[in-house]
């Protein structure tokens, strides 16, 4: 296991370097001065010279990307053209909402998906079958956008049951202000007991987060099904039937946790992916989280800003993926023999 | 392993992940330290139940706290904080009365005598006093940043008492225009903090005069900034006033146009045409339309190419269809009449321009161009990502097919197009280079030194334009401005004949339109195009 370990995290380390060389590489070749971006499009030439220097530009290309690598080893993800703040601190900002957002996600995502799955297998080829494959590909290859602005519409703007947009009631940061330790508003809100943030913050998750949650729920539902069903047909399940085991006792006692393997391990691939698929969410439901900043920095040019944001989301396709591979190498001793 | 352990290690590495977005332990979101507040919301029932106005901008607001570099969106927040000597008044089309009660200039221009008004107090509880103001000035011209080049001509400021400010100017300038403008002419305690005073204007704090100070801000949240009435303020608060303004940062048009329609925000910055035309019919809310101070320029390269053929450039002139543009834009844009738009001085009405399409085919013949003789070959480049230059570039590349003009256009991001516009080898240069162009104070004086002054090395001169008669007059304009403001307004329209109907360096397509959807039940909005997008919430009042 330890040969294993070091070999897959060397394996992620090689990635995340080699994101870091392109994100550089992408902020470089992006057409525009970055100096301009940063002095504003009336800047004299002395202001531009300031700024040039400020960021380095003048210096030669290896010697930037020595210099980037160099700050970001050292936690200096540069300074947001747009925000003039450190893009570390906007992304340790921003990120904690997402990661709100997308949490609740994936755990409506599971705990709709998952029985959607079994009831599919207990009635393959019926109705409830049918209606579960249609709808979970439905929510697979909905485009977020427009379920978004769709639910929006009808039930917080038509039928006023839920909040058009925002994290929680603004006007409670006066009334019961938040006590932040995770800067996870609904987590602090727990923790601390501040029952109305986090009654506000969950009535403001439910579109968003539905919205996000269909595509992995939809993912959830099928492969549940298609696991349970390939699960009921192996030897142990003919032994229970045989044993006077009901057909929903042989799914749910025995088949379905061999069957919810690759499901978790598949929940790990989506939160990443689930994280990116949300920047248009939180842009429809004014989110404040990594989507909102993401657009606002490739609207203004900020490519340090862009590529602090490429690159999070990278390290965090890349943990999950370590994450994952290295359950599957606990569950399974055949993936560390690969 | 077993199952649930599995499931145990999987939510040991979702903790761990918690754990590591934890970066604020024992901070507390919200100001409820922050002493009694007048109004208790910042996101209920239109604003006007509790006295707050919310305002939904599209982007961050605050990009930079000091009143001496600030150059960005926070304007729509700094001119309810901040207080400039004056204030433009784009109807009687001349400064007005703000920290300054009354001011005087020399003949010659050059020596300006600013009066302030007495009782008037920074949010830090010191005097609004000259030596104030001078020391804020001067900072602010020290600082170099963002739009303090405004202060350009000043030579000198003496506080001759506590409410007398005299300047002395290098070269005669209107100085009354000057300080009215919308960024660094702000007045603000310059002895705020007890240190490093960038610092400390960074850290969310204010020096400013105005009716409101900061009351929360919460860079990157939803609800970014919430402003709070300044007791102490000159003006008073007697009669109805917003007592709180909170700026609730909504990037999505639609969403803001659902959260007006619902009561919960009262202005909304921008929508586009559909949502403004649902907003003019929907019972809860007004609009307002009024043309900005912003215009789009059509530049023609006058110093190399084909265009360097004046004929050439007033045929494509007389190709742009200017009123299916403003038609197609839906209100978006109004159509210009020269090149300084309505509500500043030098505007001239009744230039508008017209389609005309044979008197282009005549002058492309003229120079052995149009159907049935040689193709005309142009490039032009754009700024990619707007609409409406998209619509302009469509429009008129189809006329042009028509007289047998290939136009081969670019859209490109900003400092892109612009840096291919100053490349020094004028052969990399495009032949029509499209862009906006906005005043930093109510002068029209901006479009004409910036864009249509010889330069030495290309800045914003994007048509090249070098003609020493026209750099004479443009020259004279600021002292003119300043003590004679008739024969300023014949030199601005002469001016305007020489470079868009002689020289034909420029096209005036459109001027942008704002379109504002608010709350039925406020008062006394008036749209300030000097002011891009601000609303000076004291001055409205909060219905029922």
């Amino acid at each position: 296991m330890p040969r294993y370990l070091i070999r897959r995290l060397g394996q992620a380390v090689l990635v995340v370097a080699g994101v870091i060389v392109l994100t550089f590489a992408i902020m470089r070749l992006v057409p525009g001065d970055p100096a301009v971006a940063y002095a504003g499009p009336k800047a004299t030439a002395a202001e531009l010279a300031q700024a040039r220097q400020r960021f380095g530009l003048d210096d030669p290309l290896p010697v930037q990307l020595w210099n980037y690598v160099r700050d970001l080893l050292g936690g200096d993800w540069g300074t947001s053209l747009h925000t003039r703040q450190p893009v570390r601190d906007d992304l340790l900002q921003a990120f904690p909402a997402s990661l709100e957002l997308v949490g609740a996600a994936l755990i409506i995502a599971l705990v709709v998906g998952i029985p959607l799955g079994i009831a599919a297998a207990r009635y393959k080829g019926r109705l409830p079958d049918l209606s579960v494959r249609l709808s979970s590909m439905l929510a697979v290859s909905v485009p977020v956008f427009w379920l978004a602005l769709a639910l929006q519409t009808v039930f917080a703007s038509g039928l006023g049951w839920l909040p058009v947009a925002g994290e929680y009631d603004a006007s409670l940061d006066r009334t019961s202000p938040l006590h932040l330790f995770t800067n996870i508003t609904a987590v602090d809100a727990l923790i601390t007991g501040n029952w109305p943030i986090l009654t506000s913050t969950l009535a403001h998750l439910v579109l968003p987060a539905l919205v996000i949650a269909a595509y992995p729920a939809g993912v959830v539902a099928q492969m549940t099904r298609a696991a349970l069903i390939d699960e009921s047909a192996r030897d142990h399940a003919r032994l229970e039937r045989a044993l006077g085991f009901g057909e929903t006792a042989v799914l749910t006692r025995f088949a379905l946790r061999p069957a919810l393997n690759p499901v978790l391990s598949l929940i790990a691939l989506v939160f990443a992916y689930s994280i990116v698929n949300g920047f248009l969410v939180e842009a429809v439901f004014n989110w404040p989280g990594l989507g909102r900043y993401a657009a606002d920095s490739i609207r203004s040019l900020d490519t340090p800003a862009i590529a602090g944001v490429t690159l999070l989301v990278a390290v965090l396709y890349v943990v999950a993926n370590l994450a994952v591979d290295l359950l599957q190498g606990v569950v399974d001793p055949r993936v560390r023999a690969r | 392993m077993r199952w649930h352990k599995r499931l145990l290690a999987a939510g040991a590495v979702a903790a761990v992940t918690v754990t590591a977005a934890a970066c604020s332990g024992g901070q507390v979101r919200g100001a409820a330290d922050s002493g009694p507040q007048p109004g208790s919301s910042a996101g209920s029932a239109g604003g006007t139940a509790d006295n707050t106005f919310v305002y939904v901008p599209n982007l961050d607001v605050v990009t930079d706290w000091d009143p001496a570099s600030s150059y960005s969106n926070e304007n729509i927040a700094m001119e309810n904080i901040y207080e400039s000597l004056t204030r433009y008044n784009p109807q009687a089309k001349k400064a007005e009365p703000r920290l300054a009660a009354s001011w005087t200039s020399s003949s010659d221009g050059k020596q300006w005598t600013f009066k302030l008004r007495e009782g008037a107090k920074f949010h830090t509880g010191k005097p609004v006093d000259a030596a104030a103001a001078k020391a804020a000035i001067e900072r602010t011209m020290k600082e170099g940043q963002g739009a303090a080049y405004i202060w350009g001509a000043v030579k000198k400021i003496e506080a001759k008492d506590a409410t007398t400010l005299e300047f002395t100017l290098k070269y005669p300038a209107p100085l009354d225009l000057i300080a009215s403008a919308g960024y660094a002419s702000y007045v603000y305690d310059t002895t705020a903090a007890s240190g490093d005073l960038k610092k400390w204007f960074g850290e969310g704090h204010d020096a400013g005069s105005g009716p409101y100070t900061i009351d929360s801000w919460q860079k990157g949240k939803e609800t970014e900034l919430t402003l709070k009435a300044f007791d102490g303020y000159w003006g008073g608060w007697d009669g109805q006033h917003y007592k709180k303004i909170a700026y609730r940062v909504t990037p999505e048009l639609t969403t803001a146009w659902q959260l007006l329609q619902r009561g919960e925000v009262s202005f909304v910055q921008r929508l586009n045409a559909q949502l403004f035309a649902q907003a003019g019919s929907t019972d809860t809310v007004q609009t307002s339309q009024t043309p900005s101070f912003q215009n789009l320029l059509v530049l023609f390269n006058t110093a190399a190419g084909p265009l360097e053929d004046v004929k050439l450039r007033q045929a494509l002139q007389k190709a742009i269809d200017y009123d299916g543009l403003v038609a197609a834009m839906k209100g978006a844009g109004v159509a210009a009449s020269g090149l300084v738009p309505e509500g500043l001085l030098g505007n001239i009405p009744g230039s508008t321009p017209k389609q005309d399409l044979a008197g282009a085919e005549a002058l492309l013949k003229e120079a052995g161009y149009g159907p049935g003789g040689k193709q005309l070959d142009l490039t032009l480049t754009y700024a990619q990502g707007d609409a409406d230059q998209e619509l302009l570039v469509t429009l008129l590349s189809s006329a042009l097919d028509k007289l047998n003009v290939k136009l081969s256009a670019k859209p490109l991001q900003w400092t892109t197009q612009w840096d291919q516009g100053k490349a020094k080898d004028p052969s990399k240069r495009q032949d029509i280079f499209v862009m906006y162009w906005f005043p930093d104070y109510a002068d029209a004086y901006s479009w004409f030194i910036n864009v249509f002054h010889g330069e030495k090395d290309v800045q914003f001169n994007l048509s090249y334009l070098k003609d020493a008669a026209i750099d004479k007059e443009i020259d004279e304009l600021p002292a003119l401005t300043a003590t004679d403001k008739a024969a300023a307004e014949k030199a601005y329209a002469d001016l305007q004949n020489t470079i868009i109907n002689e020289q034909a360096a420029v096209a005036v397509p459109y001027v942008q339109n704002y379109q504002r959807a608010y709350a039925k039940s406020i008062q006394g909005y008036v749209d300030n195009p000097a002011y891009p997008n601000v609303v000076f919430v004291y001055d409205l009042k909060p219905g029922a």
